[in-house]
């Protein structure tokens, strides 16, 4: 894809605002934290977005903001599964086209993941009536690896060296 | 900002100086010396011109304020109050008369040995301040104009003798002082106009002196004798209101804008030729005598200096004349000259006062550029400018030694972040000129710009460029709010505070081992930074980032109006602050932080933020001695599986906890409340119920399971006791105490199970029983046991408690029954079915953790029972019957409700007993029924019009007559007067009834229509007049012959049948063969199939009541009613029920001209007939010319008397001629007639002028008329009624195939 795009994580947030999934894929180890906030504070900006479009048609929600060395774009599913990517802040321009495209392989590897039928089976005993979770939070549970192997293919195709963090 | 010099950042506009507006001393002053004092001395506060002199000053200062963002280009002047005697700082250091002058320079300039930039400086801010305060671009006098006061003792008077002697020693004086005011303008004048300024004198006057027709004289006297341009040089004010005042200034200000910007123009065009020259040649300037004379390591300004020099001075002259675009121009070219200079240290040597001047020089053109851009809303240029400057600065300073690795560098950046922040809050700020706004980037991904990605390398398509173009974005180019800068700069502080202290680390290593001494201890700087208390700079600049984050979503929200929440930036600031406060061992304030956190990252279940906020909060809490909130946090760390990996020493949470519970006491008596229902539980907690409904005082088998984490111990925690509470008893709940337990009874199993008994409101034992309340690593206790309830409802548990007691601590640990910390690890919704082993049966329902209970239903039986199918017109009895076999008294009440129907005219009833409708029948009580009793209700349907389906809805409600009372006894539970319909013991049968309804008889009509014979009544016949005159010449006779056929299914006992006469004016009932025979033949019974009929015969008449003809149809003159009974199975009949049928209209056929022939049937051989013909033209409008001829021929079978072939009068309409032969048989048999031809040649006329053609050589004898045998004539019309007034359906009229209509029948011969 782009090869100018550094990819330095990846969150998937579910329709309550709970983290589903979030891959980090820089260096520093002590960094992780940092894009657990960057995931939890874009949600400011995209229920911002939603509120002042609500008839989105588009998933792709542009550049939410820029903080010290990332630049954190947001994308949201029709079933309102939030995904964030945290770019490397460098100086240059980056084509709405190629995040977006990034943003269509990550969704496309969330349908991957819910579409595993054992994920329904267990899903639907773990229904709780008065706080209901959809499946997306299961599907990013250290249960089911197939899903963060999916993001982190992306991130590979991306050309970011492979480090993976423990998150969750 | 702050830190730099503010004359380099303001925005610049043109300097108006003005004179003459001094308060201490009137403008008038100047005449106080004269005996004629013009003010009689009023009142400081009264007199209008220092009232006047006040309000200008005002008016003129607050044009303008000094300010960094001042977007709007209005044409004001920045006005500086000065003395009218003001001078002007020399231009150059010698007089002008001095020989030196031409070679010598301005006092600032670097070439001036006295000057601060002597010998290499760049420019300085005293520079600025210059042409801000000291030299103005328009000079503004206000004077007083004189003016004559004559004596108020001797009020002028044309008339008065003395007037011309008064006016010209007015003249003269007027004269004196205009002379007066002239020389001094004259003399300002003179020194503006060598600085190239526009002097302007506003002379202030009465509003007196205005109407006086000397003041133009005056005027140009005044201007003439100051020499004063022609153009908006002189001004009068007289003492004016406010607002006028307002124009005034406005208008002066717009008069000397142009001259302003002159003025600038010209210093510009003076910069600009300096500079060519300087560039063309670069050794243009000498060097300086100083450097001439060796002054040591001073060196001149170099040519990239010149460069900058001229550049800054024209960019500001630019700006002073407003000119953005040119200053931004100008500002871009001496910055890029002073990064050139940078670039080298030999031109600029890093760490010495000038390098530190061109450093702050070029920051400071640096926010000028980025809000140049920023006043046109350029945000990308302007942050990229931004960045640039950064990203080159950063650069340089490695070169520097100041590096990363320092302070001084994570300060400069701080300060550049700050700065940009700072420039953006005063652009937004909604109080000063708000004209920045902060864009917000949305894309744009339409299919079509996915084809112009594909086709970026063909050449020449040049739109699909662009609009590629607006959708790339470099992010580092974005503007945000200035939030996010104010948080930069704190992280770049925070990094200057780590730079620093590792600094003095390294000291604090050098003072141990000397002769190592790092030479930057030493420096001014770093005894500078020493003094600097980095955490308030941190906390100042995060607290700012957290007012314009906070800002943002407030005015978000205000704008959208969602409830959505926000606030999760300002959150993460804060949480930099109470890290901050933390480091800077501000415990108490860090915690409050915390706490505020917690709750949206508890809400939000984001465990990852938590984690590692509890962790610091704990270490804070720690450092503050806070043993409680200590023991709290320690609890929820063990709910979130903290292991002791967080804490400095490694010991687990668990053996913290005790330890802390060990050691100290609490701080009061009452129970810790650990209630964060939100936050991650610390066991995993499971309700279910084995079944999803229930009924009322039913036992309910439920089980609750707490599970230990898995991961962790937690089997020293000492839990004292678990409540259990429902929904209803919240002042008693179910206790279990804990009790030790050795292993050999069970606890060392994984899975232990506890039974309970009865839970709840409803329970008949003690509601405390003992388990042990110690859970091994991934222990499971399960308890089991029963609930029930009286009333309808969800049952369900409400909440757990669990104490943990020690010493003298108490806790309370709130759980909710049904929550598990992870969404995947749980055991919730499964069923212990087996202990030993431990097995498991999921219970696969959604809403597993509760229990519909629900009212037992009534046992009532409800049955239907009708004779289908129904007959229309019926009464049709349907019975319902209603059977309690309950074992309690209920209340019935029952609802019936016949569904529309959809069949056409359908109009359809119900009723019982005396209720009657047409829909819906209500409330209709049966009673009470005790057990095993039953109850009838007989419903009647009535159906009309249409056979077809009928459908009914029954509803069958049975209502507990205790239930009833029971209500009203415990009104606590469900207050009576709004009982909710669902606690209501009521119990609902519904039964669908569908009644075919079928009609009982069917009728079939067979109509026959003869024409009348008898001589039609004459036109003069009195008769015609009388009340009862019947004529049915017109009209004839109709035959009906009605067949009844008993259709449906069941027998009918017909009680009569009657042939009901209607008065109709066309037609009457003649006969009837019922009414004559029929009273003998009912009652009797038909069984299905069976018919019986009637014929009847009407006579119709053409004419209505008052002569006129009416026609087709002729109203029905009467119906048959029939009386009728169903007949039941065992000789019994239903109700009697009377159906009518309508006799059919009547069609009786209309004719044009007719002949009808009358001969007799029967003849007897050789004795004569009669035969006569009578011929009727029936036309409306037309008479006929008929012949008639009689072809007799040798084989007739008669002799024929009578006419042959003659012509018979003209007929007119409604007339009639009657022919009679006599006819002597000769033949017996049935004999033939003879021939006869009836034509009318009227009509032959006709059709032989309407052909007219000359081929036409046909016989034009004329058209024959149809001849009509009147024994045999007859028009049937055969109607099948089907019910008594319904439909018809008319068979096709003539049945040829039964009679020809033409033929004429022989005649019998007998002999």
């Amino acid at each position: 894809m782009a090869p100018g795009l550094r990819l330095n994580a990846v969150a998937f947030i579910s329709p309550q605002n709970e983290p589903t999934l979030i891959r980090t894929f820089s260096k520093q180890d002590e960094s992780a934290i940092k894009y657990h906030y960057i995931a939890h504070t874009s949600l400011d900006v995209i229920d911002e977005r939603v509120a002042a479009n609500s008839k989105l048609s588009e998933c792709y929600l542009g550049l939410l903001y820029a903080m010290e060395d990332v630049a954190v774009y947001g994308y949201i599913t029709p079933s309102k599964v939030k995904i964030v990517i945290a770019l490397a802040l460098s100086d240059s321009v980056v084509r709405d086209i190629e995040v977006n495209m990034i943003f269509k392989a990550l969704h496309m590897a969330y349908y991957a993941a819910i579409s595993n039928p054992f994920l329904a089976l267990r899903a639907s005993t773990d229904f709780v009536h008065d706080s209901p979770r959809s499946y997306s939070l299961l599907a990013g549970s250290q249960k089911w690896k197939n899903f963060r192997r999916r993001v982190d293919e992306i991130s590979r195709d991306l050309g970011n060296p492979m480090t993976t963090n423990q998150d969750r | 900002m702050n830190s730099y010099p503010i004359e380099l950042l303001t925005q610049l506009a043109p300097v108006m100086f003005v004179a003459g507006l001094d308060l201490s001393t009137s403008p008038a002053v100047d005449s106080s010396d004269t005996p004629i004092s013009p003010q009689p001395s009023p009142s400081h506060s009264q007199d209008p011109f220092l009232q006047l002199v006040q309000r200008l000053r005002d008016a003129l200062v607050s044009q303008r304020k000094p300010a960094i963002w001042q977007p709007e280009k209005s044409k004001t002047f920045q006005a500086i109050l000065v003395d009218k005697d003001v001078r002007f700082p020399p231009r150059k250091l010698l007089s002008p008369e001095d020989p030196g002058y031409a070679s010598s320079h301005s006092p600032l300039s670097p070439l001036t040995p006295s000057s601060p930039l002597y010998p290499d400086g760049l420019i300085a801010p005293i520079w600025v301040r210059k042409h801000t305060t000291l030299i103005p671009s328009v000079f503004v006098l206000f004077k007083r104009l004189y003016e004559f006061q004559a004596s108020p003792q001797h009020p002028r008077s044309p008339l008065d003798l003395v007037f011309s002697e008064k006016e010209r020693e007015r003249e003269q004086e007027e004269r004196r002082w205009d002379s007066e005011l002239a020389a001094e303008i004259a003399l300002r004048k003179r020194f503006t106009h060598e600085r190239g300024m526009k002097l302007t004198v506003v002379l202030l006057a009465t509003r007196k002196i205005l109407d006086e027709p000397s003041l133009d004289t005056r005027l140009t006297f005044i201007r003439r004798q100051s020499g004063l341009d022609s153009r908006a040089a002189l001004f009068v004010l007289s003492p004016v209101s406010q607002a006028e005042l307002g124009e005034f200034i406005s208008s002066l200000q717009q008069a000397l804008y142009d001259p302003a910007v002159e003025y600038y123009t010209s210093h510009s065009k003076r910069v600009r030729r300096k500079r060519n020259r300087h560039s063309q040649s670069a050794s243009a300037y000498p060097n300086p005598p100083a450097l001439a004379s060796g002054g040591g390591p001073l060196r001149p300004l170099r040519p990239e200096g010149w460069t900058v020099r001229y550049e800054y001075k024209m960019a500001c002259f630019a700006e002073f004349r407003g000119e953005d675009e040119v200053a931004l121009k100008h500002y871009q070219d001496a910055y890029e000259a002073l990064i050139i200079m940078f670039g080298s240290i030999i031109i600029l040597s890093p760490r010495t006062k000038r390098w530190a001047e061109a450093k702050v020089l070029a920051d400071c053109i640096n926010i000028k550029i980025t809000k140049l851009y920023l006043y046109n809303n350029e945000h990308a240029l302007a942050v990229s400018h931004h960045t640039t400057h950064m990203r080159r600065f950063g650069d340089f300073s490695r070169g520097w030694g100041i590096g990363e690795e320092t302070y001084e560098y994570w300060s400069w950046m701080a300060r550049q972040h700050r700065v940009l922040a700072e420039l953006i809050e005063l652009g937004t700020n909604s109080h000063l000129n708000s004209t920045l706004v902060i864009p917000i980037h949305k894309p744009i991904i339409s299919p079509s710009s996915t084809i112009g990605i594909q086709r970026v390398g063909s050449p020449g398509i040049e739109m699909e460029l662009n609009a590629i173009r607006s959708l790339i974005i470099n992010p580092n180019h974005l503007l945000q709010h200035p939030g996010f800068y104010y948080y930069m700069a704190a992280r770049c502080t925070e990094m200057r505070r780590e730079r620093f202290n590792a600094a003095l680390l390294a000291l604090e290593d050098n003072q141990y081992h000397p002769g190592t001494l790092n030479p930057a201890s030493n420096s001014p700087g770093f005894a500078n930074e020493k003094k600097v208390d980095h955490f308030v700079l941190i906390l100042e600049l995060y607290t700012k980032a957290y007012e314009h984050f906070k800002r943002h979503a407030e005015v978000h929200a205000q704008t959208t109006q969602t409830q959505t929440h926000q606030g999760r930036l300002p959150l993460y600031i804060a949480y930099r602050i109470a890290q901050t406060y933390q480091d800077s061992g501000k415990y108490d304030m860090a915690i409050r932080f915390f706490e505020r956190m917690a709750k949206t990252y508890r809400k939000e279940q984001w465990r990852s933020l938590l984690v590692p906020l509890l962790s610091t909060w704990y270490a804070c809490a720690e450092r503050l001695g806070d043993v409680d909130l200590c023991v709290r946090l320690l609890v929820e760390m063990l709910g979130y599986g903290i292991d002791g990996s967080e804490f400095e020493d490694l010991e687990d949470v668990e053996s913290r906890l005790m330890r802390t519970l060990k050691d100290n006491k609490p701080s009061s008596e009452d129970p810790i409340v650990l209630d964060h229902l939100e936050s991650q539980p610390l066991f995993d907690t499971s309700l279910v119920f084995w079944k999803p409904e229930a009924e009322v005082h039913e036992l309910v088998a439920f089980q609750l399971s707490l599970a230990a984490p898995r991961d962790r111990s937690i089997q020293s925690l000492p839990f004292s006791k678990l409540e259990i509470y429902t929904k209803e008893d919240d002042d008693a709940p179910f206790i279990i105490e804990h009790v030790e337990q050795s292993d050999a009874e069970g606890e060392g199993d994984l899975v232990r199970r506890v039974e309970l008994g009865q839970v709840g409101k409803e329970r008949t034992e003690d509601p405390i029983i003992k388990a042990s309340l110690r859970w091994r690593k991934g222990g499971i206790l399960i308890l089991t046991g029963t609930m029930s309830s009286r009333i309808p409802t969800y049952l369900t548990l409400s909440l757990l408690k669990l104490y943990l007691s020690y010493d003298a601590w108490k806790i309370e640990l709130p759980l909710k029954p049904c929550k598990s910390r992870q969404p995947s690890n749980a055991l919730e919704s499964l069923w212990l079915s087996c202990l030993y082993p431990v097995r498991f049966i999921p219970i696969t329902r959604e809403d597993y953790s509760s229990v519909n209970v629900k009212h037992r239903p009534h046992k009532v039986t409800v049955s239907v029972n009708h004779r289908q199918p129904a007959y229309l017109n019926e009464n049709y009895p349907i019975t319902i019957q209603v059977t309690n076999v309950d074992d309690a008294e209920l209340d019935v009440v029952v609802e019936v409700l016949l569904l529309p129907s959809d069949l056409d005219y359908a109009v359809n009833t119900i009723a019982v007993d005396e209720e009657q409708s047409s829909g819906l029948l209500k409330g209709i009580s049966l009673g009470v029924l005790a057990p095993g009793v039953s109850a009838i209700k007989t419903l009647y349907l009535r159906s009309t019009e249409a056979a077809g389906d009928r459908t009914l809805d029954i509803s069958v409600q049975s209502r507990s007559t205790t239930s009833a009372t029971g209500t009203s006894d415990s009104s606590v539970a469900y207050p009576v007067d709004t009982p909710q319909p669902e606690l209501l013991d009521i119990t609902e049968t519904l039964r669908t009834v569908v009644v075919p309804t079928v009609e009982p008889l069917k009728m079939t009509c067979d109509v026959t229509y003869r024409r009348a014979i008898g001589a039609q009544i004459g036109l003069a016949d009195l008769n015609a007049f009388e009340e009862d005159f019947w004529d049915d010449g017109d009209g004839g006779e109709a035959t009906v012959v009605s067949t009844f056929q008993c259709s449906g299914p069941w027998g009918l006992a017909i009680e009569s049948l009657v042939l009901k006469r209607q008065d109709v004016l066309q037609a009457k009932i003649m006969t009837s063969s019922i009414n004559e025979i029929g009273k003998d033949v009912f009652p009797s019974e038909y069984l299905p199939g069976d018919n019986f009929g009637d014929i009847c015969c009407i006579s119709i008449s053409s004419q209505g009541k008052n002569g006129q003809h009416i026609f087709q149809p002729v109203p029905v003159p009467g119906e048959y009613e029939v009386a009728w009974k169903r007949i039941l199975s065992d000789s019994e009949y239903g109700e009697p029920t009377i159906t009518t049928f309508v006799l059919p209209p009547l069609q009786p056929p209309i004719d044009g001209l007719v002949a009808l022939l009358n001969p007799p049937t029967i003849a007897n051989l050789h004795q004569p007939i009669a035969m006569s013909l009578t011929i009727r033209n029936r036309h409306p409008t037309r008479s006929a010319n008929i012949t008639v001829h009689l072809d007799s021929d040798p084989s007739d079978g008669f002799v024929v008397a009578g006419l042959r072939n003659g012509r018979v009068p003209v007929l007119l309409p409604g007339g009639e001629e009657k022919l009679t032969w006599k006819l002597i048989p000769v033949e017996c048999g049935y004999v033939q007639l003879p021939k006869l031809r009836v034509v009318d040649r009227r009509k032959a006329i006709a059709s032989a002028q309407g052909l007219g053609g000359p081929g036409t050589d046909v016989e034009i004898e004329g058209v024959p008329v149809k001849i009509v045998d009147v024994r045999t004539e007859q028009k049937v019309v055969s109607i099948l009624s089907t019910t008594g007034s319904g439909g018809e359906v008319k068979k096709d009229a003539e049945d040829a195939a039964a009679v020809d209509p033409n033929r004429i029948a022989d005649v019998l011969v007998l002999p």
